[in-house]
């Protein structure tokens, strides 16, 4: 079956409890697209993620990878996903090279001689132990075992959010040589805005569950403005734009809006706004008009 | 060899790649037939993605200022025309705006016109590169 | 998925290795002991010609020697929970420290790494209980000779049995592990329970697995049938009133002479030696039967449950 999309879903929904911890997902992630996925703890990443991976069983919609269900043919889908979950686990215990023989045992198409030496252009000895490397070497050796199954996709569960800037910094480094080596289509979830721009090409947002804007990042950046002006109401704006966020003070008001077409409004100053203020907005984020805000997405990072 | 840089100014990255690329062939730093980095190396120095990369090496093959030879590399054309200016239409709305505030401050047409033959003088080019 | 089992397995195995090694050093000297004793004190020559009663010196001999050492020796009973619960304990990290997602994302089905993480410590633990049979068999074997199969302290290491023990424990653990993920508890948690379970069995159920046999007979000449034979219970009626209740006997052995026994009808529910295999088989598939019912349980919960 040949599907142009990596990820297709439709109407997907997990409930746990009385609880939905994602609603009514419809998304469609293209090949060969590294795509951010982004939202506070709690948005429903990595249930969105385990889903797509196979490891939880939907409780409405469908989940498509390559045009195949990822639970039913586990069998045909798995060898080509590759997924890192938060916290990379390995076996603390095992050395690197048994490790990698771990990889070898489980996945038909391992590549052994990729591994090697991704370990060795990583500095670090077959014999070391995981459980004595430092966080940002065993996320690269949790890297490693993924790409050396040469997935066409590969998911990556908050990969750098407990590592320090060095470590964030090389790790998607070896993410973005992986791309440009073999075209794999990456979808990573993060809740650190800033380093994504760079990185990915295109963005979705999601918070409590729903997803709030998808599509690419330089597209979004772009229809995308921040309107200021003498105090007024957004009504004639919106009629023609979306509002995103509003806000006022005594004698200016400021709107972010998604525009549909050209701004013609000659009574409003334009701005262009950049990616992590557009998404702290689709997040919720109102600044301090005393309503109740949604923390900012880099203090949710600590 | 080139060496790209980034910068938060907000202008798309692969924009500012195009621009490095066209000030370099500019100041002869890149001359026609040298070779352009690879996308995997401007990648592993930059972090960056690679579409990105490859968007803006399309962008300057269809200007005419580069060239992909299969399997071999990426190249400044042999053409020796001059690049275009960039960003002419974007130059021409930040000009207007600039001489509005100017007007604003108060300078009539004179001494706008100094101010910027000052600016064009050699000594404040190369805070470009 | 053979190799990343047994890896993954490697420093429980090894641990159960030291056990049963362990048990080897504290077992094999004092059994030579208890075997050249029993040839070369005269026990052997004795029971072989003539029956139990007449050897009482001998005997008495080798009680006072070895008795309390057999008897030290039904507590290791612990020993196959023992090693049941820590073969689980690969199963149970795994799912404690989510590796068990590592495992689920690579190529393999979740069923193909059940039946290797599962499969694994079933086959050692029928290994361990294989060896804990052979080494207690051996070391108790001149008891076996004097009591019988069916006293407790050989019933309980010489059949059959240690393989059910052994494999109930695990799968104990097995089924609390997938539930709980939390290894130490688990573990703990299972062990105990264990215990309980094998002292209700002992206790309350053995007995029943297999029906019993009734005897009646009157006066001091104990049948043959009832040497070495497990007794259910008893009484003695004289004139049809109650005058000896359970307990009061020791059959095998000694002979308790008194006349007046001559007029008591002893009433004996009893297990011959004929009933130690059908027992054994029994109370094995009780126990096999409630690993299986466990080792499902953990396998569905693990799959349909986990994400």
């Amino acid at each position: 079956m040949n599907d142009t999309a990596a990820i297709r879903t439709s109407g997907l929904g997990k409930r746990y409890g009385s609880g939905w911890a994602l609603r009514d997902c419809t998304l469609e992630i293209p090949r060969g697209s590294v795509t951010a996925l982004v939202g506070p703890n709690g948005a429903g990443k990595t249930t969105l993620l385990h889903m797509v991976i196979g490891l939880v069983e939907p409780t409405d919609g469908t989940v498509e990878v390559f045009g195949r269900s990822p639970r039913r043919d586990a069998q045909d889908v798995l060898p080509r996903i590759a997924f890192v979950a938060q916290d990379h686990p390995l076996h603390r215990n095992l050395r690197i090279g048994e490790m990698l023989h771990y990889g070898r045992s489980l996945n038909p198409s391992w590549n052994q001689g990729l591994a090697v030496a991704r370990i060795e252009q990583l500095g670090l000895s077959m014999k070391q132990k995981i459980g004595q490397l430092s966080g940002g070497q065993q996320s690269q050796v949790a890297l490693t075992l993924a790409l050396a199954k040469q997935p066409q996709l590969l998911l990556l569960d908050e990969p750098v959010a407990s590592l320090d800037p060095l470590a964030r910094r090389e790790f998607l480094n070896a993410v973005m040589a992986a791309v440009a080596d073999d075209g794999i289509t990456v979808v990573l979830s993060s809740h650190i805005v800033a380093e994504l721009e760079r990185v990915c090409d295109r963005l979705i947002t999601l918070a409590q569950g729903a997803t709030q804007m998808d599509g690419s990042i330089a597209e979004i950046v772009a229809s995308h403005r921040l309107l200021t002006g003498p105090r007024s109401d957004a009504a004639s704006v919106a009629r023609v734009h979306n509002v995103i966020r509003e806000s006022h003070t005594e004698r200016q008001t400021t709107l972010l809006v998604r525009a549909n077409g050209h701004v013609h409004d000659s009574c409003w100053e334009q701005h262009e706004v950049d990616l992590e203020e557009i998404v702290l907005a689709y997040l919720g984020y109102q600044p301090g008009n005393g309503a109740a805000q949604a923390p900012a997405l880099e203090e949710i990072a600590s | 060899m080139i060496e790209f840089h980034l910068d938060k100014s907000g202008v798309p990255t692969y924009l500012q790649l195009v621009q490095q690329v066209r000030q370099a062939i500019r100041l002869g730093i890149l001359q026609p037939g040298d070779q352009l980095p690879t996308v995997k190396e401007v990648v592993t120095r930059l972090t960056i993605n690679p579409n990105t990369v490859l968007h803006a090496y399309r962008q300057l093959d269809l200007e005419g200022l580069i060239e992909g030879k299969r399997g071999v590399g990426t190249f400044v054309s042999s053409d020796p025309a001059p690049p275009p200016p960039d960003d002419l239409k974007g130059l021409r709305s930040s000009l207007d705006r600039w001489v509005g505030r100017a007007r604003a401050a108060g300078l009539d047409n004179e001494g706008i016109a100094a101010l910027v033959a000052e600016s064009v003088r050699p000594s404040s080019i190369s805070k470009v590169a | 998925m053979t190799w990343v089992g047994w890896r993954l397995q490697r420093t429980e195995t090894f641990i159960v290795v030291g056990i049963l090694a362990l048990l080897a050093a504290l077992l094999v000297p004092t059994g030579i002991q208890m075997a050249n004793a029993y040839h070369h004190d005269g026990l052997a020559a004795c029971l072989a010609t003539s029956p139990n009663p007449a050897c009482a010196n001998a005997i008495g001999g080798f009680r006072q020697r070895f008795q309390s050492l057999l008897d030290l020796g039904n507590w290791f009973n612990l020993v196959p929970g023992l090693i049941g619960v820590l073969l689980a304990a690969p199963f149970i990290l795994d799912l404690e420290h989510g590796t068990y997602r590592l495992a689920w994302t690579q190529s393999i089905t979740r069923k193909r790494w059940l039946l290797g993480k599962i499969g694994m410590p079933v086959g050692a633990a029928l290994v361990a209980a294989a060896a804990m049979i052979v080494l207690f068999t051996w070391w108790r074997s001149s008891s076996i000779h004097l009591d019988g199969r069916l006293d407790s302290g050989n019933y309980d290491f010489t059949g059959t049995v240690v393989i059910g023990y052994t494999l109930f424990a695990l799968a104990l653990a097995l089924a609390l592990g997938a539930i709980w993920k939390r290894a130490a508890a688990s573990i703990a948690v299972a062990f105990i329970a264990y215990f309980a379970a094998r002292i209700f069995v002992d206790i309350k159920v053995r007995d029943h697995l297999v029906a019993p046999l009734k005897l009646i007979y009157k006066g001091s000449q104990h049948p043959s049938v009832l040497a070495n034979a497990h007794i259910v219970s008893m009484h003695g009626d004289l004139n049809g009133r109650r005058v000896i209740g359970d307990g009061g006997f020791f059959f095998g052995s000694t002979k308790f002479a008194a006349p007046r026994l001559d007029n008591i009808v002893f009433h004996v529910v009893y297990h011959p030696q004929s009933h130690f295999w059908p027992l054994q088989l029994t109370e094995t598939g009780l126990f096999v039967g409630l690993a299986v019912v466990l080792i499902a349980f953990a396998a569905w919960w693990t799959t349909a449950r986990t994400a």
